[in-house]
């Protein structure tokens, strides 16, 4: 039973990272990314390419992932940053599919649908599985705790309340003399970064990847952390991302406790929860589970 | 800020009870039920099967469990959803791992699945039981646990591409659909028509494209004797209205479940003449007759459940071996796993109760199952599978011939 929760811990931390990814683009500065699978999916087999075919330390390799998924973001958001909001979801939309598309038919470096595996162990220094599996997730719970720091300070400072200001009005603040551009991207390539962290980080986890791993129905688990959550709140997402996982596989115990329902049933209806779940929390708390703090002046907290 | 539910009465909460459930304590009896789980595709691409998969494991051990169970124990079977996506089967993989404990996991059915658990059955010594076809499975089972009661396609492939030869064509074009399935089909057929007779290198398109224009001019230039599509039946129907479209007066050939009844429906007329081809389960086989009457189905000399009759295999099979070795000991159950089901000179049985019952009184038994006569190779995949390979004329399959595997 331990072991499962260390799993499903494990599998949250990913969750979380591409979450804090997601608010910084979309939470704090407005950017509807789709993509998120993508991008994902970038990190887990830029880091897996570099680990198993060229033999760099797996260690250095995820690190790399993030800068591959970095470049990626870059010129994503440089391409596409003129277009409104809903024109710029589109886009995101459709590069997860291009590197999904990719993953499947770059047989060469990619294994194609055979999917790709992944022997090399990070962070390995000869332990036994149960203990790995501990020190996998420690690793994981650090670099969410390291995200989590520097999402907190940038939300707390004057750049965060230029991301804000961007979100609600971009002309106001160019008005105000805020490069938009520039900060656009620079929040874009960071979130990018994370989550291309979390894909390498999750393919050396699971050890083997392929496209299907990658479906965009991801990118809507990550979309629910938030949304739960509360986006444009750390905490908020941390917490999104746990339940979401929560949900997600706590219902699975449902068929552990019940025979009056076939499996098949089940599985409809552990889907239909999911569904319900979401739409409760969207009507009793349309900003959340924890909302993002309102901005208030020195004056009024003084009142 | 008074708020309905407080951030920390959540976190207490969830915290408390998934504790709670951590530290029940566990000993294991002699008389403690036999855990084996199952991960069918219940939902996604995989969901036309997964039901009467998932169905006829749970019908095999309720028949176990109400004749005295296994070794004098009870199976305790947990059913899981894989999704048909390796994402999410991972996760539920773990579950059925950590915390069931299960010593098997039957039926996974898409590759993806069944090499994206593989990793942790590896580590945590779990045997898989799959129906998936990639030819990747034995390469990559490293201990010896995967035992896969689908055919391997080389043999299927090759099948049709006799057939096409027999038939007097001698310019073929290829295309599939690209997924792992397909590939090994590919190069059956290649293998059994030879690559000189190949117009141009086989080429592979996505599913789920609206339009296949561009990728049928391409496959239909040269005008080639016969093309063979290896796919599933959503993106074939578009590919072959734009085959027909062409004015193309070469033959078709494909696989059965591309030319299944939704995609005849949707073209009528048009699909006069197509080849394909399928593994079949062994029709005439008393173990398939006794699927149907335990599936409630009717016999229409049709091929019902391909997945369900394999799922029926896999659970008897398994319960079979943990008899035959006396205990659940995985690396005892492996080895018993070929025991019960290869190699001739043995009784044959075809369910699962008479099997346990022969083996009990010191009989060496060899099952012979209802999707197939469960003989596995030294890869552990099963081998002797028959193919029948089918015309359609007038709107409906035809048989050809029976290929014996």
């Amino acid at each position: 039973m331990l072991a499962y929760f260390v799993a499903m811990a494990t599998y949250a931390g990913f969750f979380m990272i591409l979450a804090q990814g997601l608010n910084l683009q979309w939470g704090m500065t407005g950017m509807v990314n789709f993509g998120v699978a993508g991008f994902y999916a970038l990190g887990a087999y830029s880091g897996a390419i570099l680990s198993t075919r060229i033999g760099i330390a797996p260690e250095l390799a995820i690190a790399l992932a993030g800068v591959a998924a970095g470049v990626a973001g870059l010129v994503v958001s440089l391409l596409t940053m003129r277009l409104r909001e809903d024109y710029f979801a589109i886009v995101t939309l459709g590069f997860g599919e291009i590197v999904r598309l990719f993953a499947l038919n770059e047989d060469w470096l990619t294994e194609g649908p055979r999917g790709l595996r992944i022997p090399a162990r990070p962070f390995d220094f000869g332990l036994s599985n149960a203990v790995y599996s501990l020190v996998y997730l420690g690793v994981v719970a650090l670099v969410v705790l390291v995200i989590y720091a520097i999402c907190e300070r940038i939300r707390s400072g004057p750049y965060g309340r230029t991301l804000r200001a961007i979100r609600e009005d971009d002309v106001v603040a160019g008005v105000l003399g805020k490069n938009v551009l520039r900060f656009r991207v620079q929040a874009f390539v960071l979130g990018s970064v994370f989550m291309g962290v979390a894909g390498a980080l999750f393919a050396h986890y699971i050890q083997n990847i392929s496209p299907d791993t990658f479906m965009p129905m991801i990118a809507i688990f990550i979309w629910m952390s938030v949304i739960v959550g509360g986006y444009g709140n750390n905490k908020g997402l941390l917490l999104g991302a746990g339940i979401v996982i929560f949900i997600l596989e706590g219902s699975r115990f449902l068929g552990d406790f019940t025979s009056i329902v076939t499996s098949q049933q089940l599985s409809s209806i552990r889907i239909i929860l999911i569904g319900i779940i979401l739409m409760a929390v969207l009507r009793f708390r349309p900003r959340g589970l924890i909302p993002e703090p309102k901005f208030m002046s020195e004056f009024e907290k003084t009142s | 800020m008074q708020t309905l539910i407080s951030r920390r009465r959540v976190v207490t909460g969830s915290t408390a009870a998934m504790l709670g459930t951590a530290f029940v304590p566990r000993f294991a009896y002699a008389s403690d039920p036999i855990n084996i789980g199952s991960l069918t595709p219940n939902t996604g691409g995989g969901a036309p099967y997964g039901g009467n998969m998932a169905a006829a494991i749970k019908r095999t051990v309720d028949q176990i469990n109400a004749a005295g169970g296994v070794l004098n124990r009870q199976i305790k079977l947990t059913q899981e959803d894989g999704e048909t996506n390796p994402e999410t089967a991972t996760r539920a993989a773990d579950k059925l791992i950590n915390v069931n404990q299960v010593i098997a996991i039957l039926g996974t059915w898409a590759s993806s699945v069944t090499l994206g658990i593989m990793p942790k059955c590896q580590s945590a010594n779990v045997i898989q039981m799959c129906v998936s076809s990639s030819s990747d499975i034995p390469l990559r089972d490293t201990k010896g646990l995967v035992f896969n009661f689908q055919i391997l396609n080389p043999v299927w492939g090759r099948a049709l591409g006799q057939l096409a030869l027999e038939r007097g064509y001698k310019r073929f074009k290829l295309m599939a659909l690209n997924n792992d399935f397909t590939k090994s089909i590919l190069d059956g057929f290649v293998d059994a028509v030879g690559a000189g007779r190949l117009l141009e290198k086989p080429f592979y398109y996505n599913a789920n494209q609206a339009s296949y224009k561009s990728e049928v001019s391409h496959l239909l230039e040269g005008n080639p004797d016969a093309v063979f599509i290896p796919g599933y039946v959503t993106d074939f129907t578009a590919i072959y209205k734009d085959i027909y479209r062409s004015g193309y007066k070469g033959r078709v050939i494909t696989v059965t479940f591309a030319a299944s009844a939704p995609f005849k429906a949707a073209v009528g007329d048009a699909a006069e003449g197509i080849l394909h081809g399928y593994p079949i389960p062994p029709l005439d086989s008393p173990a398939y007759k006794q699927y149907l009457r335990e599936a409630g189905l009717e016999d229409n000399g049709q091929i019902q459940h391909p997945y369900g009759t394999l799922c029926r295999d896999q659970i008897s099979v398994l319960a079979l071996a943990i008899q035959k070795a006396g205990s659940i000991d995985v690396d005892k159950v492996k080895k018993a796993i070929v025991d019960v089901s290869t190699g001739p000179g043995k009784k044959t049985v075809y369910n699962v109760l008479d099997g346990l019952k022969a083996i009990r009184a010191g009989e060496e038994i060899n099952y012979s199952g209802a999707g197939s006569p469960v003989e596995f190779d030294s890869h552990r995949q099963t081998v002797d599978r028959d193919v029948q390979l089918y015309e359609i004329k007038g709107g409906k399959d035809v048989v050809l011939t029976t290929r014996k595997g």
